[in-house]
C-alpha cells in the first residue's frame, strides 16, 4: 500500500480516542474549559449516562466569533504562552479537546464575549465544521455534545451501563469541585435530582465546607487541617483522624496546582504518615492540594492529564508526609467525634426499652468509629450485656475531687474508675471516658519511639551472613537504600549480581527471617519508593513492648494515678488513639447528655 | 486385653511418653498412645510423625492385646490417682472402650483402632555406638542454648553431630548456632561411630533425650543412618527423623588468629554482666566492654532509664579495645563455663570473639559482637 497523508478527520478521530475515552472525559474537558474561562458558576446536564447528551453551561469570559471558529480546530488554544509547555497555569493547554469531541459527536457551542454585540454559535458534526451563526446568549458559553461516539461505533461498544458512566461523570465533577470551592457547580441528569454545591468562601473554611459537601459531614467533623511548605512546595488540605477510616483507598484525593490527579505517590504518603496509627487494611480519607511552580511538574504525560510527573518526587513526598504527620500529631489528642456521637446514638434505644440498665456495665463501646457503623454494633451487641445483674462499678466519686483547676484541663478531672478499666473524668462541659490500657499503651509507645529516634538502633552482627537471592533489579533497589537501612540497623552488602549479603540486623528484632524481610523491602521499595517495612517492624516491636509495659485493663488506679494519666495523655502527641487506631477516649458533651434525658 | 500394673511405674512411663504427643493435632490418632500388652510386658508408643517413643514396663497381663487412648488424658488420670494403687486396664468386648480401675475410681476412655497407629519405620541403621549418659548430657547441655528457633533456616534448628578430626584424635563433635553465636563440644569418638554421616538432630528430639537421661546414668545406645537416629535409654527407645539439610561450614566462623586475650573470673564476670544489664532496655540488651591493661569496664546505657558501669580486674595485656555484646548472649555462654576461669579471645569490635572454658576440654563458644 502506498504511504499517504491521513485526512484531517481521521487524525482527529485518532486523537479523540486518546482524549475522549468515555462520557466522563467529555465532561472533564468541558468543565475544565469553563474553569479556565474564569467561570463562577457551572452547570452540567447529562442524559443517558452522557451518551445522549452532555451540556455544560458557564458564566465565564466566552469567545469572540473569530476565536470560536479557531477553537474547534486542532491545536488551537488561547492558553499556551509562547508555546512554553514548561509553564502551564491552566487546566487546558493542548487545544485538542474541542476538535476531538467534534470528530466523534455532534458538538455545538454558543458563546458570548463582552466585546461582541451578540453571541455566536458553531456546530461540528463528525469533524465537519459549520458556518458561524449569530445566536442569543446573555454571557458565557454553552457547549452541547449529543450522540457521543456515533461516528466511532467501536468505541460505543466499550461503554458500560448508563449508571456506571453516570457515576464516572459524577466522580469527575466531584474531583473538579473539590479543587475549586469558589465555583458553584450544578449537576443535573435524568438519573437524579440536581445537586448544587454553592460557591464557598476562599481559604481553608471554604475548602472544608466544599469537602464536607462532597465527602460527607462526618468527614468534616473528623478532619484535621493539613498545611505545610518547603522549598516552594506548598500543601494544604484536610485529612481524616485515624479513627475515621475506610476499608479501601478510594477516598484519597490529590490535586496538583488545582488539577485532580491520580498518583500512587499519594498512597505511599498516606501509608507513611498514618503508619503509627492504622492497621494495614484501614484507609483514611484525605484530600491534599499541592501548589508548586508549574515548571517543577510536567502535566503533559498523560492524554487525559490524569497523571503528572514531578521533577523531584522525593521532595514532594517528604513535604506531604511531614505536613500530614504534623497535622496528625497536632490533632492527635482528638479522637473521632463519631465516637461520642455513636455512643449517644447507642444510648437512645436502650433508655426507652430498658429503664433499669446501667450503661457503665456495657462492655461494648470500645470499637466505636473504627468499624464504620459502630452505633449499630453497640446497640445490638450490648443488649445482651444489659441484662446482667445490678451495677458493680466501683465508682469512688467521693475520693476523686473535681477541683476547678483540674476541670479546666482538656481531659478534665478524674472522678471515678469503673470496671477497673475505664476512667470517667469531668470536664467543663461534659464527661470523658478513657480506656486506661489503650491510653497508657500509646503513651509508652510514643516514649519508646522517641528513644529509638534519639539513640539509634543497636545492631547484632551476624556470625554467618545471610545470603538472600533476588533478581538483579531488586538487588539494585535495596542496595540503593543501603544507607537508610543501616540507620535502622540492617547492614547489607552486594553479593554477586543476583544476591545481597545481610551482615547486621536490628538487635531488637531478635532472630529474624532476613530473607523475607529483604524481599518485602525490595517489593515495597519498587512499589512505593520507600523502605517502610523495616521501620514498621521496628515500630511494631516497640508497640508490642509498649503493650506489655502498659497499665492493664483490670488494674485499680488511685485518683492521683488517674489524674496523672490524663495529664500525660494531654502532653503526649497522638494520645487520642491507641497504636491500633482505636480511640483511647470518648467525650460526651453535657449537651449530649442533656439531650439523652430529654432536657433539650 | 486386661493388664494390672503399679501406678508408679505406669506414671513414670506415661510421663516420658506423653510429652512427644502434640497438644494440638489435626490427625486424631496422633493424640493417642498405643498400648500393647504381651507376656508379662506392657509397652507404650507415641509419635508426632517426626519423633517416636516407646517404653516397656513389667505388668500382669491376661489376656494380651492392644489399643490406643488419648495420651494426655490417660497421663492426667494416672497422675491424679492416689499413690500406691494398682491400676487395672481392660478393653471392652467390642474394643471401642478401655476401662481403667484403681481403688474406687472408674474411668472409661474412648479408643481408636491400633491398626491406624502410624509407624515411624526406622529402616536400615548404618552406624551403632554407645555413649555414656553423662557424656551425652554434656554434648547436649552445652550446645542446646545456641540452637536457632528461626524456622526459615531450618538446618540450624538442631544440633549438628558428626565425626571430626582424624586418626587417634578423632572426636564426636556437637555444634549448634543461631547465626549470632555458636557452641561446640566434643568427645573422643566412640567405637562404631567412625565414618558416620554428619547429622542434624532436631531441637525437640534433643530436649527429649536430655530429659530421658536425667534419670538414667547407664550407657545410651545410638543407632543412626542418613535420615534417622535412635536412642536406647534404659527401657525407652526414641526414634527420630533427622533434619534434612546441610549444616553450614561452621569451621570458617571460628576465629583462629584472635590475639587479644582476656582472662576473667567466670563468676565475677557473669555477675557483673548480670548486674549492669539490669538497666538495659528490652530493645537493646547491649553491654559495652572497655578493655585496657588489667582492667575491664562494663557499661550499659539505656536512654529510657539510666546507665550502669562496673569495673573488673582482669588479665589483659593487649592494646585497649571497646566492644559491644548482647548481654543475654554473654550470660548464656558464661553459664556454660564449668571452670573458674573463662578466656575471651578478641580481635576487633566487628569480628567474632572466641570464648573458652579454661579447664573444660573440648568446648568452645563463638560470639558475634553488636554495634552500639
Ligand atoms: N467554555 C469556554 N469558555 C471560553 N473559551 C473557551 C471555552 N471552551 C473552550 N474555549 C476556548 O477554546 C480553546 C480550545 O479549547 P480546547 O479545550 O480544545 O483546548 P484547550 O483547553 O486550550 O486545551 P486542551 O486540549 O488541553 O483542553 C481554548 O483555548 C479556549 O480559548
Ligand atoms: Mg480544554
Amino acid at each position: 500500500m502506498p504511504v499517504r497523508q491521513l485526512s484531517e478527520a481521521t487524525v482527529n478521530r485518532i486523537a479523540a480516542g486518546e482524549v475522549v475515552e468515555r462520557p466522563a472525559s467529555v465532561v472533564k474537558e468541558l468543565t475544565e474549559n469553563a474553569l479556565d474561562a474564569g467561570a463562577t458558576k457551572i452547570e452540567i446536564l447529562t442524559d443517558g449516562g452522557g451518551r445522549r447528551l452532555i451540556r455544560v453551561t458557564d458564566d465565564g469570559d466566552g469567545m469572540t466569533g473569530a476565536d470560536l471558529t479557531l477553537a474547534v480546530d486542532r491545536h488551537a488554544t488561547s492558553k499556551l504562552n509562547d508555546d512554553d509547555l514548561l509553564d502551564i497555569r491552566t487546566l487546558g493547554f493542548r487545544g485538542e479537546a474541542l476538535p476531538s469531541i467534534g470528530s466523534v459527536a455532534h458538538l455545538s457551542i454558543t458563546t458570548r464575549h463582552n466585546s461582541e454585540p451578540h453571541a455566536w454559535s458553531i456546530a461540528v458534526d463528525g469533524g465537519e465544521k459549520s458556518e458561524l451563526k449569530p445566536a442569543a446568549l446573555g454571557a458565557g458559553t454553552r457547549v452541547e455534545v449529543r450522540d457521543l461516539f456515533y461516528a466511532t461505533p467501536a468505541r460505543l461498544k466499550f461503554l458500560k451501563s448508563d449508571r456506571t458512566e453516570g457515576e464516572n461523570i459524577r466522580e469527575t465533577i466531584r474531583r473538579l469541585a473539590m479543587s475549586r470551592p469558589d465555583v458553584a457547580f450544578t449537576l443535573a441528569g435524568e438519573e437524579r435530582a440536581p445537586i448544587t454545591w454553592a460557591a464557598a468562601l476562599p481559604g481553608a473554611p471554604g475548602r472544608l465546607a466544599r469537602l464536607a459537601d462532597i465527602l460527607g459531614h462526618e468527614f468534616r467533623a473528623n478532619a484535621v487541617e493539613v498545611r505545610g511548605e518547603r522549598n516552594g512546595i506548598a500543601v494544604e488540605g484536610f485529612a481524616a483522624l485515624p479513627t475515621h477510616t475506610r476499608a479501601n483507598a478510594l477516598g484519597q484525593y490529590l490535586f496538583v496546582n488545582g488539577r485532580p490527579v491520580r498518583d500512587k505517590l499519594l498512597i505511599g504518603v498516606v501509608r507513611g504518615a498514618y503508619a503509627d496509627y492504622l492497621p494495614r487494611d484501614r484507609h483514611p480519607i484525605v484530600a491534599l492540594f499541592v501548589t508548586l511552580d508549574p515548571r517543577e511538574v510536567d502535566v503533559n504525560v498523560h492524554p487525559a492529564k490524569a497523571e503528572v510527573r514531578f521533577r523531584d518526587p522525593a521532595l514532594v513526598r517528604a513535604v506531604l508526609i511531614t505536613s500530614l504527620q504534623q497535622a496528625l500529631v497536632r490533632e492527635g489528642q482528638r479522637a473521632a467525634t463519631s465516637g461520642g456521637s455513636a455512643t449517644i446514638a447507642a444510648f437512645r434505644p436502650a433508655t426507652t426499652t430498658r429503664p433499669g440498665w446501667d450503661w457503665r456495665r456495657s462492655p461494648a463501646y470500645p470499637p466505636l468509629s473504627t468499624h464504620g457503623n459502630a452505633a449499630l454494633g453497640f446497640a445490638e451487641a450490648a443488649q445482651a450485656a444489659f441484662d446482667v445483674g445490678g451495677p458493680s462499678a466501683d465508682a469512688r466519686v467521693a475520693v476523686a475531687e473535681a477541683t476547678a483547676d483540674l476541670i479546666d484541663n482538656p481531659l478534665g478531672a478524674a472522678r471515678a474508675q469503673v470496671h477497673e478499666t475505664y476512667i470517667v473524668a469531668q470536664t467543663r462541659d461534659g464527661i470523658v471516658i478513657v480506656d486506661q490500657h489503650a491510653a497508657h499503651e500509646r503513651i509508652v509507645y510514643e516514649r519508646m519511639k522517641a528513644a529509638l529516634e534519639k539513640a539509634g538502633v543497636a545492631r547484632q552482627i551476624l556470625l554467618i551472613p545471610e545470603i538472600v537471592e533476588l533478581d538483579e533489579a531488586a538487588v539494585e533497589r535495596v542496595l540503593a537504600r543501603a544507607d537508610e537501612l543501616s540507620r535502622y540497623g540492617l547492614a547489607i552488602e552486594p553479593f554477586g549480581p543476583g544476591a545481597v549479603a545481610v551482615r547486621e540486623t536490628p538487635s531488637m528484632l531478635g532472630h529474624i527471617d532476613a530473607r523475607a524481610l529483604i524481599r518485602d523491602l525490595s517489593e515495597h521499595i519498587a512499589e512505593w519508593d520507600e523502605a517502610l517495612p523495616l521501620e514498621r517492624r521496628l515500630m511494631h516491636v516497640a508497640s508490642t513492648m509498649a503493650c506489655h509495659g502498659s497499665v492493664r485493663a483490670g488494674r485499680r488506679l488511685k485518683p492521683e494515678e488517674m489524674n496523672a494519666l490524663l495529664r500525660e495523655m494531654e502532653a503526649t502527641p497522638n494520645s487520642g488513639q491507641c497504636n491500633h487506631g482505636r480511640p483511647t477516649y470518648v467525650e460526651l458533651k453535657l449537651s449530649d447528655i442533656e439531650s439523652l434525658f430529654g432536657r433539650r | 486385653m486386661k493388664v494390672t500394673v503399679e501406678r508408679a511405674a505406669l506414671l513414670k512411663s506415661l510421663g516420658h511418653v506423653h510429652r512427644v504427643v502434640e497438644r494440638r493435632n489435626t490427625i486424631p490418632i496422633l493424640a493417642n498412645v498405643l498400648i500393647r500388652a504381651e507376656g508379662s510386658k506392657l509397652s507404650f508408643k507415641a509419635t508426632d510423625l517426626d519423633l517416636e517413643i516407646t517404653e516397656t514396663i513389667a505388668a500382669e497381663v491376661a489376656p494380651g492385646g492392644s489399643t490406643t487412648v488419648p495420651a494426655h488424658m490417660f497421663h492426667e488420670i494416672v497422675r491424679k490417682l492416689p499413690e500406691g494403687t494398682q491400676v487395672v486396664l481392660e478393653s471392652s468386648g467390642d474394643r471401642t472402650m478401655l476401662a481403667l480401675r484403681a481403688g474406687r475410681s472408674r474411668f472409661t476412655l474412648q479408643t481408636l483402632p491400633e491398626s491406624d497407629f502410624p509407624d515411624l519405620a526406622a529402616g536400615e541403621m548404618t552406624h551403632s555406638f554407645k555413649v555414656g549418659a553423662a557424656d551425652l548430657k554434656r554434648l547436649i547441655d552445652k550446645t542446646q542454648f545456641a540452637i536457632s528457633t528461626e524456622e526459615t533456616r531450618y538446618y540450624l534448628n538442631g544440633i549438628y553431630l558428626h565425626a571430626a578430626g582424624s586418626g587417634k584424635a578423632q572426636t564426636l563433635r556437637a555444634v549448634a548456632t543461631d547465626g549470632h553465636r555458636l557452641a561446640q563440644v566434643e568427645l573422643p569418638l566412640p567405637k562404631g561411630a567412625a565414618g558416620m554421616p554428619g547429622i542434624i538432630v532436631p531441637r525437640k528430639t534433643v530436649s527429649e533425650v536430655q530429659r530421658l537421661i536425667e534419670d538414667n546414668d547407664a550407657d545410651v545406645a545410638i543407632d543412626l543412618s542418613q535420615g534417622k537416629i535412635r536412642f536406647a535409654i534404659g527401657d525407652v527407645v526414641l526414634t527420630s527423623k533427622l533434619i534434612d539439610g546441610t549444616f553450614p561450614d561452621y569451621s570458617r566462623v571460628i576465629p583462629s588468629g584472635n590475639d587479644k586475650e582476656l582472662v576473667v573470673d567466670k563468676k565475677e564476670f557473669e555477675q557483673a554482666v548480670d548486674r549492669v544489664s539490669t538497666v538495659s532496655s528490652e530493645r537493646g540488651r547491649a553491654v559495652k566492654l572497655s578493655l585496657s591493661s588489667g582492667r575491664l569496664l562494663l557499661t550499659v546505657t539505656n536512654p529510657d532509664s539510666g546507665s550502669a558501669t562496673e569495673e573488673l580486674e582482669v588479665e589483659y595485656a593487649a592494646e585497649p579495645l571497646d566492644i559491644g555484646f548482647n548481654s543475654r548472649y554473654l550470660l548464656d555462654i558464661a553459664s556454660q563455663i564449668e571452670s573458674e576461669t573463662a578466656i575471651l579471645r578478641l580481635a576487633d569490635p566487628g569480628s567474632p570473639t572466641l570464648i573458652e572454658d579454661k579447664d573444660a576440654k573440648g568446648t568452645l563458644y563463638v560470639l558475634m559482637p553488636m554495634r552500639v
